[in-house]
């Protein structure tokens, strides 16, 4: 997610330390401090769209559910019956992470006054084609609304 | 960039990690003071909300430890 969001997995430290591992754990702090320093100063500011998305795809239903069904999906199979491997789940989990984040960053941009695809798109730095199919996508969900036309260009706003 | 000192928001499990920090306390083990701790149940109560609202805030590095 971190990455998706462009603010990098490396600023996340995952360790695993015992309560008896004193030792461990100084020189864990220490590693990450150290790398932490070399990554330099996190601006939550120039970030803040993407933290925006990125927090409301996390608490969001469909990644909630894809995450706690994944167990039983890949050693139960799905309710069709159909076997799935770690892999190819984690695929799907992976592009449905992608989109829903893309979807929230739109919707953060509708927000923000962005009116038309193209807007949107230069502004967030997604291509033409990909906005106006998750637009199309959020209308689906009613999260979004087609307003009209404004010289000639479709108009959306965030419902 | 030289004297900077990095924000970190450090999520310990109480049985973990956070009994290991305690006891590199005990034990006067030197480690950087850069870290913000906060103690949790069980390492797997850190929801990815909680990383993110982290960064929000300000902190420039977070550690999950179990």
């Amino acid at each position: 997610m971190l990455d998706i969001a462009g603010i990098g997995k490396e600023r996340l430290h995952l360790a695993w330390v015992s309560s008896a591992e004193a030792q461990r754990f100084a020189e864990i702090v220490t590693d990450v401090t150290e790398s932490i320093k070399n990554q330099g100063k996190f601006d939550p500011d120039s970030f803040i769209f993407e933290l925006n998305a990125a927090e409301i795809t996390l608490a969001g239903e469909t990644l909630r559910w894809l995450v706690g069904k994944e167990v039983k999906i890949t050693t139960h199979g799905d309710v069709y019956g159909r076997n799935w491997d770690k892999e190819s789940f984690e695929s799907i989990l992976d592009s449905a992470l992608e989109r829903e984040y893309q979807m929230n960053v739109i919707f953060q941009a509708i927000k923000q006054g962005c009116k038309s695809v193209r807007d949107i798109s230069s502004k967030i730095g997604l291509d033409l084609m990909r906005v106006s199919y998750l637009l199309a996508d959020m209308e689906k969900r009613s999260i979004v609304e087609f307003t009209g036309m404004e010289d000639r260009k479709p108009v959306f706003a965030a419902l | 960039m030289g004297n900077f000192e990095p924000k970190i928001v450090a999520f310990l499990c109480n049985w973990c990690a956070y009994a290991g920090a305690d006891l590199a306390g005990v034990s006067r083990l030197q480690y950087p003071p850069n870290m913000r701790t906060v103690r949790v149940m069980c390492s797997g109560r850190v929801d990815p909300v909680f990383i993110i609202k982290a960064f929000k805030q300000g902190c420039d590095g977070v550690l999950v430890a179990g």
